[in-house]
């Protein structure tokens, strides 16, 4: 098993991030994160990218604790995350520097096919900018990939080439959980769904059940979470 | 890969331009050094010397400044990124602080050359023993009494809180700390006072002090000041705060593996 969670509480000052959640993940598969504003879904992320420690129960990743394996991991957060003045050119150095599966030809290439622009991060767009951060994370060759909103306020155009960049960048050892509203787009990249709801499991299905069953990952979606 | 060089890019692309508006500030403070035109050399040494001690000590406030600013990039999600990156706790604290303390070495060695600026202005003649002393040996001293102390204290203060700060209030982590610093540099203090001397001390300015001998005879002041120094200064005091300094950074990059982001 690459990751697992048991019986997971994470709580904040005031709030509760998810509550009980006992789930595991084995490798080779791409599974969505899905739930409502508040769910839970940036916090189960968070535990398993080791950003975040648990209140209660245990976080298990490549049989260890996630900080610990945080070199093997890929955590692509919901913020911007990049100094204003890096560049594209900055970010490879800044990569190749500290992690040593960033492969930088690879880099070039993903950058190049998303069409991030060379200047610096205070000048683009933010689906520039998410485009660049994409970038940075697939020229990874991590086994984890934890991508929480990538596509969170990111044009049309932009939101094709990242998820196009996902399908074609994944190998089969890897697993991606990719958190995302955008559901009906990311649908035919889920092996697997998990549905929360105000930070409980509320559904955890494989996608090609919910098709044979003859509904899609947003009719279940919309049963599940509202 | 090369973490810590990496790091160390990081630093100077994060904080460079504040060194260089740091650095660049002596010029405002040498153009105000040489705004002062008393006739009595006395005065225009105290006045400078007073006016290179404020510049003394807001050096330190803005390299404090400059290495605690980790809540802005929690702020935008770039103290995450570098979380997760392999590198230990203890690189960053590292980077973090040997870029701050380069920057201060540069900056109060400058200073020190203002020191001697100022005593040759008022007829001061220094050989090369004492120009060393005056541009090297005092402020290296004076960083490793006090700034390099405060550095990593403040680097442990920003990661103290935020290691508290998503699952807790980490405003009480940090009062506490805040709270205790006068205490605690009290307790220290007192110590250093009494373990002073014991070791053979180290006679910095002891050519600086007879260079002194030449001055007018209106800087009395200054120069009873300086007979004073020719005892020496203790070491005991240097490398106590160099020790604390090495805890205080062991500890703040032990803590940031608990960082929460």
């Amino acid at each position: 098993m690459l990751a697992a969670l048991d019986r997971v509480t994470k709580r904040y000052v005031r709030s509760e991030g998810v509550q009980e959640l006992t789930l595991s993940f084995p490798a080779g598969e791409v599974v969505g994160v899905l739930g409502l504003n508040g769910g839970g879904k940036s916090t189960l992320l968070k535990l398993l990218a080791g950003l975040l420690f648990p209140t209660a129960g245990r976080v298990r990743v490549f049989d260890g604790a996630p900080r610990a394996n945080r070199a093997q991991i890929v955590y692509l957060g919901e913020s911007d995350a990049l100094w204003p003045w890096m560049r594209p050119t900055d970010a490879a150095r800044f990569m190749r520097g500290l992690h040593k599966d960033f492969d930088s030809a690879r880099f070039a290439e993903l950058a190049g096919a998303l069409q991030v622009p060379n200047r610096k991060t205070r000048a683009m767009s933010k689906g520039e900018r998410g485009r660049l951060r994409l970038a940075m994370a697939l020229a990874r060759s991590a086994r984890l990939y934890l991508l929480d909103e990538p596509l969170a306020g990111i044009d049309l155009i932009s939101r094709e080439k990242i998820l196009g960049s996902i399908v074609h960048e994944w190998h089969t050892d890897e697993t991606i959980l990719l958190s995302t509203h955008e559901v009906a787009e990311a649908e035919g990249l889920f092996d697997r769904v998990i549905y929360l709801r105000e930070g409980r499991l509320a559904l955890d299905a494989r996608a090609e059940a919910l098709r044979e069953a003859g509904k899609s990952v947003v009719d279940v979606f919309r049963e599940v979470l509202t | 890969m090369r973490p810590l060089r990496t790091l160390l890019w990081l630093e100077w692309r994060r904080s460079g331009v504040w060194a260089v508006v740091l650095l660049s500030s002596l010029l405002f403070w040498a153009w105000g050094l040489h705004q002062v035109r008393f006739v009595d050399v006395g005065r225009q040494v105290a006045v400078r010397a007073g006016l290179l001690t404020v510049a003394a000590v807001v050096g330190a406030l803005v390299l404090c400044l400059m290495v605690g600013r980790i809540r802005s990039e929690t702020r935008h999600g770039q103290y995450q990124v570098l979380l997760l990156t392999p590198p230990s706790g203890y690189a960053h604290v590292l980077a973090r602080f040997g870029f701050a303390a380069a920057t201060a070495v540069v900056y109060y060695v400058i200073i020190g050359g203002l020191f001697w600026w100022t005593f040759a202005r008022a007829g001061v003649g220094f050989d090369a023993e004492a120009a060393v002393e005056l541009l090297l040996a005092c402020p290296l001293y004076g960083v490793g009494l006090t700034v390099l102390p405060a550095l990593a204290w403040t680097l442990l203060l920003m990661v103290f809180i935020s290691a508290y700060r998503v699952s807790g209030p980490g405003w009480i982590p940090g009062t506490v700390m805040i709270l205790g610093t006068p205490f605690a540099l009290r307790w220290i203090v007192d110590g250093l006072v009494d373990v002073s001397y014991r070791l053979p001390p180290w006679r910095l300015l002891d050519s600086v002090g007879v260079a002194v001998e030449t001055m007018p005879q209106d800087a009395d002041a200054q120069i009873e000041l300086l007979r004073a120094s020719l005892l020496g200064v203790p070491q005991e005091p240097f490398w106590a705060m160099l020790a604390l300094a090495a805890v205080m950074l062991l500890v703040a990059g032990r803590l940031w593996q608990e960082v929460e982001g």
